[in-house]
């Protein structure tokens, strides 16, 4: 019992450091090769982890393509919004 | 259209005379479109550096597909995104439809440095996601509706600009 302070106070830690993400979403218009050279050309991703981005992206509906502060989070969805990518901001595993 | 090559930093491609007043006018309407549908903030000083935006998404459905919400299910979190960022957005969207605009030259033949590139890539997927809102098209595969003449002759615009940056995008990976 005499942890329920300790243990609030840790969950409430837990939830600070809780990450975001940045998920891009399926759409029917931008092109698969466009797709994945905005990935490589914006996160400086290989070739290869664009192109797995990029199919996740295609056959899951969305990805998540970046982790971390919400602010950066918001700065790379700006930057897809601005590439013409339907992308959102949300808490890791939300 | 030739495919587009890449030469040094810069892009070379080249259109007939009709499809380069095609890809102008298109230009235009991305301008015409995004001046027009948003609203501009009262605060001037903050309009001077980039800050404001409406009040949520468009009623207009391909100016909201060009400025979504930035979170799926927080309207809160998104009306202040939307407001830190979304007059620089639509600055900027314009700023390259018009770059793209200029870059076009009457005997059909670009050359396109760096930053034209980028316009250009940007504004022909936003020309895309605007036509493909006015077709109906929602899925993957799904063409949009096909009722009228012009819906035919969108529809067949709608694909030449997909084979327009896609060339550009094979251009820059090779």
């Amino acid at each position: 019992m005499a942890d329920t302070l300790e243990d609030t106070r840790l969950d409430e830690q837990l939830l600070l450091d809780t990450p975001w993400v940045t998920v891009v979403w399926n759409d029917p218009v931008n092109l698969m090769n466009y797709v994945s050279y905005v990935f490589r050309s914006y996160f400086g991703f290989s070739r290869e982890r664009s192109e797995e981005l990029m199919l996740q992206v295609h056959n899951d509906g969305r990805a998540v393509v970046a982790t971390g502060g919400r602010e950066e989070m918001e700065r790379h969805v700006e930057a897809m919004h601005d590439f013409g990518l339907w992308a959102t901001v949300q808490k890791d595993g939300a | 259209m030739k495919a587009f090559v890449a030469e040094g930093d810069q892009i070379i491609g080249e259109f007939t005379p009709l499809e380069t007043e095609l890809l102008g006018d298109l230009a235009t309407q991305v301008v015409e479109l995004l001046d027009e549908g948003s609203e501009l903030p009262e605060d001037r000083l903050l309009a001077a550096v980039g800050i404001g935006g409406s009040a949520g998404p468009s009623s207009d459905p391909a100016i909201a597909r060009l400025l979504p919400n930035a979170y799926l299910d927080d309207d809160h979190a998104s009306q202040e995104f939307r407001y830190l960022t979304e007059n620089s957005l639509v600055s900027r969207k314009v700023a390259n439809a018009r770059l793209f605009r200029e870059s076009l030259r009457a005997g059909g033949a670009v050359r396109l440095g760096p930053d034209a590139v980028q316009a250009w890539l940007r504004t022909l997927a936003d020309i895309r996601l605007i036509i493909a809102t006015r077709l109906g098209i929602e899925h993957d595969g799904d063409e949009g509706h096909a009722e009228t003449d012009d819906d035919i002759m969108m529809q067949d615009v709608y694909s030449w600009l997909g084979m327009v940056q896609g060339s550009l995008v094979d251009a820059l990976d090779a």
